[in-house]
């Protein structure tokens, strides 16, 4: 796995699935997961956390644009636009179904 | 005695705040800035049962920490200005998010009333909530409103003035927290209470402690100038080590988490969501309008429509105001001539005159057009899918999606479009993307390309120079990016869903951001004339051409007289074809000269009105910095096209 942790992970739930972890970016289309952690400078994890993204928090992959562009994800009934860049500092568990969210 | 108020509005950006502001004082406004800042500022009044109200539309915002300038002004007016009320305005179909920013301002422990807006939009997506049971739980009252109706506005007022008189008892919920973050919360607060006395006139204590367990820059900043700040901070930097090791998480991330979960149980208890709707139209359109694929034609499409709209309709309105306003000019002279000396006849009529009606036949015609088109893009939701789409090339500059929104103003003038920077998040972005701006041809200077290339030379080089244009905001973007200082920001935007704009708000919009080119460009369009006539008639244009004809006849190939409209121009760019036309023959020039004359006119910097506004957002250093930048690198690339394409 590319996505390596730079960091500790918090939530006891996810440490026990951390080999599951991925980048927001590598998601598919219309797939949801469980944000795990964002990394990256303390202004951009805050800010993230501000817009409604804080460990734990369901986030759903709306869509992707090509060639590294940004990707809409909905998170806590918003609609978020996200840089490439963001995005791929973000982690999340993906779910395997809809339901079990 | 008539009964004075203050009241400020507060909230999300797109939850429909302005349109709430433009339906409570109509007309009644004035937008400028705050003090010392680059932050928007909107102030209203109105009169309602003998009471006057004066109301402030606080800026558009997620939170109340410091990521933007817009935040750290909110929360200082609530705290030190102390409005009688403040009206949280909220967009009922996300509730949960907007309570976050609710509770921060709970927290800050203003009379709150909480605004739940579109509440039919809410209910279209099969949301309901029930204001009775919010209001319980926040211990604020809640008013239930449909700004774009204007349902709602009045039991909106007569609540403002109940909480004003204190008829209604307000119960604001206390904002708690996890156990450790309490604990440590309440010691900093305390500490706090004992140490800082002056601090807690203005912030409640327990804001403060909170804030420094965030470790928030501004507030640290504010006590670290006190007596006994340092020990203070010392005190509370340690307990929010200890907050990190337990979570193992930043402790902004940690508070805005419990924050969050509030909000969601909150919001979680007063909300009933029917069983999901069929897709709505607004998400077909979504959908298409953000098209990986079909994205990218509809937003061209959109922007061909716009600017065909205002250059069409705009030069049919502006031709027609420049023959009024030659007839009325001639009148004037010929009135005025009997009873005053021709200098001051000349000063009067070429200088004020002419400006004041130069300004208007360009402004209207252009301008407002151009504004009401704007407003509908971003009333109806489109204009944040256009920044989505272009994220990815906006990148490639060192900027994000976001940036794409100046930069297509500025196709329509420069002025609104540097001012429209602020968006940015950064002083950085916004620095380089005024830069990028001022680089986009504006409505004057396409004027110049067509007038003069497109007609005479061919529509292929006049096309040509708009590609040659972007490939320059490209590669000089990318220097300007590798040069700054600084990391850049990436894209972090909400998409609001498509919405019906409403034409009063459009229409209130286009107003005041016309009154507010107009106060920004008239002045100075008319004092650059009357310098122009006063330089003409003391005799000094010829010794500027004379001194400029090296750099004009031998470097740039042109014609000695195309100085005077090359220098002139800097007053305003269409000026400049006028002016040719008036010194030499057009069709005397040769299809290089032309084209020489027209890539100078479009990459020089675009006039004086816009310097006053890149002075007002950067300041002076900046402004000139950008202006010799622009100047001179016009001269060079007019150089070397001249020699280029005289081969």
């Amino acid at each position: 796995m590319r996505f390596r942790h730079r960091r500790a992970i918090t939530e006891p739930q996810i440490v026990k699935d951390d080999r599951e972890t991925v980048s927001l970016t590598c998601l598919e289309e219309g797939k949801s997961g469980v944000l795990a952690y964002a990394h990256g400078g303390c202004g951009l994890v805050r800010r993230l956390a501000e817009m409604g993204l804080t460990p734990g928090v369901k986030v759903k992959l709306l869509r992707k644009c090509p060639f590294r562009g940004p990707l809409e994800i909905e998170v806590r009934g918003t609609a978020l636009a996200l840089g490439y860049g963001v995005a791929s500092k973000i982690f999340v568990k993906p779910l395997r179904t809809e339901t079990n969210g | 005695m008539v009964k004075q108020l203050r009241i400020a509005l507060a909230g999300n950006a797109n939850v429909g705040k302005s349109v709430i502001f433009n339906q409570l004082t109509g007309l009644n406004q004035i937008v400028g800035n705050w003090p010392g800042k680059t932050v928007e500022r909107a102030e209203g009044t109105l009169h309602f049962e003998g009471y006057t109200i004066r109301i402030i539309d606080l800026p558009g915002i997620y939170s109340l920490s410091t990521f933007s300038m817009e935040e750290i002004v909110s929360r200082d007016y609530i705290a030190t200005e102390k409005p009688d009320v403040i009206i949280n305005v909220v967009d009922a179909s996300m509730l949960e998010r907007n309570l976050y920013f609710t509770l921060q301002l709970l927290e800050l422990d203003p009379p709150i009333i909480l605004d739940l807006n579109q509440i039919d939009f809410a209910a279209k997506k099969g949301i309901k909530i029930d204001a009775e049971k919010l209001s319980l739980a926040l211990g604020v009252p809640v008013v239930q409103t449909v700004a774009i109706t204007g349902a709602g506005i009045n039991e909106l007022l007569s609540t403002v003035v109940a909480v004003a008189n204190r008829e209604k008892q307000l119960q604001p919920l206390k904002v708690t927290y996890g156990k450790e973050i309490e604990k440590r919360a309440q010691a900093i607060e305390k500490l706090v209470n004992a140490k800082l006395p002056q601090i807690c006139a203005v912030y409640p204590a327990r804001w403060i402690a909170i804030k420094l367990l965030e470790r928030d820059e501004d507030v640290t900043g504010k006590i670290r100038n006190y007596e006994n700040g340092k020990e203070v901070l010392e005190y509370a930097e340690k307990l929010a080590g200890e907050l990190e090791k337990i979570h193992g998480e930043p402790s902004p991330v940690i508070i805005a988490s419990e924050r969050y979960s509030l909000a969601t149980k909150i919001a979680k208890a007063v909300t009933t969501v029917e069983t999901p709707p069929k897709i709505s139209l607004e998400q077909k359109i979504d959908a298409l309008t953000t098209h990986k694929v079909l994205g990218y034609p509809i937003l061209a499409g959109v922007l061909a429509a716009m600017f065909a709209l205002i250059f069409i309709g705009g030069n049919f309105v502006s031709a027609g105001f420049d023959y009024t306003f030659g007839i009325l000019t001639n009148q004037t002279a010929n009135a005025l001539s009997p009873f005053l000396p021709k200098i001051a006849v000349d000063l009067i009529n070429k200088g004020v005159l002419s400006g004041i009606f130069a300004g208007i036949s360009v402004a209207l015609p252009y301008i407002v057009p151009f504004y009401i088109l704007l407003a509908l893009l971003e009333d109806s939701g489109y204009l944040p899918r256009a920044a989505f789409l272009m994220d990815n090339l906006m990148h490639k500059i060192g900027l994000h999606g976001k940036a794409f929104i100046p930069i297509m103003l500025g196709y329509g003038c420069n002025v609104p479009a540097c001012i429209g920077c602020r968006i940015m998040e950064t002083q950085r972005e916004r620095f380089l993307s005024a830069f990028v701006v001022v680089l986009i041809p504006c409505a004057a200077r396409t004027v110049v390309i067509l007038g003069l290339v497109g007609r005479f030379v061919g529509l292929h080089a006049a096309l040509a120079l708009y590609v040659f244009d972007l490939v320059l905001v490209f590669v000089l973007g990318r220097i300007a990016f590798k040069v700054l200082p600084g990391e850049p920001v990436g894209l972090i935007m909400e998409m609001p869903s498509y919405k019906k704009p409403s034409m009063k708000n459009i229409l209130v919009k286009t107003w005041s951001r016309t009154r507010d080119f107009v106060f920004i460009a008239f002045p100075i369009i008319i004092a650059g004339s009357l310098a122009i006539v006063a330089l003409d008639i003391t005799g000094f244009t010829s010794y500027i051409v004379n001194g400029a004809s090296p750099l004009i006849s031998v470097w740039l190939g042109l014609p000695v007289l195309a100085g005077i409209p090359l220098i002139f121009g800097i007053l305003r760019k269409e000026l400049t074809l006028i002016l040719l036309a008036e010194l030499i023959p057009l069709e005397s020039l040769t299809a290089v000269q032309m084209i020489v004359f027209a890539l100078v006119t479009m990459i020089y910097i675009p006039c004086l009105a816009t310097i006053a506004a890149l002075k007002r957002e950067f300041g002076w250093k900046k402004a000139l910095a950008i202006t010799l930048i622009d100047v001179g690198l016009a001269l060079l690339l007019g150089g070397i096209a001249y020699r280029i394409l005289s081969l």
